[in-house]
């Protein structure tokens, strides 16, 4: 009979894909679904408990004479669709070419080191995005210009918070001051025909997006808890904007 | 004429798409689909408003179309189907009518006369429940593929075509 894998090795690998995947915007069931099919190609059975910041993991042998159980913490990292996807391609090569657990071990390795898009990159693009906005709420040439270079100030200004550590709610406020800030000044002065435009979605670039639609998911799905605690963390992010756009608000009066 | 400005906001759709397809940092090469299914969800969506149906509506629809879109999009780039999603359907998300329901809360709380008062509350309401239904039917619209063929992976589906 083939050795089967350490139960402890395969144990702690699930939940370090697990938790790669939770900090990386997955929503709950698709982490279950991965951890199980991954699980089954080493024949074991796994069981999880998935909260927003911890992760535990129970795994047993068909005939329940071996187990391991342990807890995770999970870090929120920020979204990355590109780690989703790989563990996703991954967890099928698994199963298709009965992988060990140091080449899958080596492979997220890889995949938790490839790079981001230049910060430029992300920059500009994210920038212009907000100009699309603009224009599909009606706003002219000047209004999008406006809105470019408030969605550039703002996004910049979050992610150097972001890498000071601020507290992250506190972060997307002061993304969502500067922006606004930024493109109230068009309103205070009435650049442009139609500044709102440029104003109201000048901070458009910080709406939760992935928490809001994880959180209907999940709450499809039937993860109630998680549904209900991705849906207030993507509600104290709005609320966090608004905030940006209050104090803006209050600031110039307008 | 009409058609022109039409379509040219799917360009503006797929671009913002885009950008948030980069903030999500998804694989490259499924950078231009995104744009692609942004612009279609998008261009339903409006296509759907000039028809006269509502804004509700027609979001559901948008992303509905791109819920279906992305499971054929994830079996040809070999990616699920939330990264294509959901970038696709956040130009959708409605900043005007969450905007415009947060300024009428901060207007309700300051002083106000009870003329205006009803007014206020009428559109305030109306605009937040607006934001809530559209949020929600984006949700489950991009989820109705998966919801429909009772499936736990999209690669499945495929298998049983």
């Amino acid at each position: 009979m083939e050795q089967k894998d350490d139960i402890k090795e395969v144990g702690s690998l699930l939940l370090d894909i697990g938790a790669a995947l939770m900090s990386s915007g997955a929503s709950s069931g698709r982490i279950r679904i991965t951890i199980n099919r991954i699980a089954e190609a080493f024949g074991y059975n796994a069981d999880l408990l998935i909260t927003h910041r911890a992760l535990m993991i129970s795994v047993s042998d068909e005939d329940q004479n071996e187990f391991f159980s342990s807890l995770k913490r999970t870090s929120p990292h920020g979204v990355n669709f590109t780690l989703v996807s790989g563990i996703s391609k991954m967890s099928w090569k698994i199963v298709d070419q009965k992988w060990t657990v140091s080449q899958i071990r080596k492979d997220l390795e890889r995949m938790k080191a490839l790079p981001h898009y230049p910060r430029m990159v992300v920059l500009l693009l994210v920038s212009l995005a907000g100009a699309s906005f603009c224009r599909l709420f009606g706003g002219g040439l000047t209004e999008m210009l406006v809105t470019f270079v408030a969605t550039f100030a703002g996004l910049f200004i979050r992610q150097e918070a972001l890498k000071k550590e601020f507290n992250p709610y506190l972060c997307v406020f002061f993304g969502s001051l500067v922006a606004s800030l930024i493109s109230g000044l068009s309103v205070k002065y009435q650049i442009g025909q139609t500044p709102e435009h440029a104003f109201a979605t000048s901070v458009l670039f910080l709406i939760p997006g992935v928490p809001l639609i994880n959180s209907f998911t999940d709450l499809m799905d039937g993860n109630i808890m998680n549904g209900i605690v991705r849906g207030i963390n993507g509600l104290m992010i709005a609320f966090a904007i608004a905030l940006g756009l209050l104090a803006s608000i209050m600031i110039y009066h307008i | 004429m009409e058609i022109l400005a039409l379509l040219e906001k799917g360009i503006w759709f797929g671009l913002a798409a885009l950008g948030f397809g980069i903030l999500f940092n998804v694989p490259r090469r499924t950078l231009w689909v995104i744009w692609v299914l942004g612009a279609i969800g998008g261009l339903t969506k409006v296509f759907l408003l000039e028809g006269g149906i509502g804004v509700v509506l027609a979001s559901f629809a948008g992303a509905s179309f791109i819920g279906v879109l992305s499971i054929q999009a994830a079996h040809g780039k070999h990616a699920p189907p939330l990264v294509f999603s959901i970038p696709a359907v956040i130009p959708m998300v409605p900043g005007a009518f969450a905007y415009r329901m947060m300024l009428g809360f901060m207007n309700l709380t300051g002083d106000i006369t009870s003329e205006n008062y009803n007014e206020l509350l009428h559109q305030t309401v109306n605009n937040g429940l607006k934001t809530l239904f559209i949020l929600m039917s984006l949700a489950v619209g991009v989820s109705i593929p998966m919801l429909a063929t009772r499936k736990e992976s999209a690669k499945v589906i495929k298998l049983k075509k």
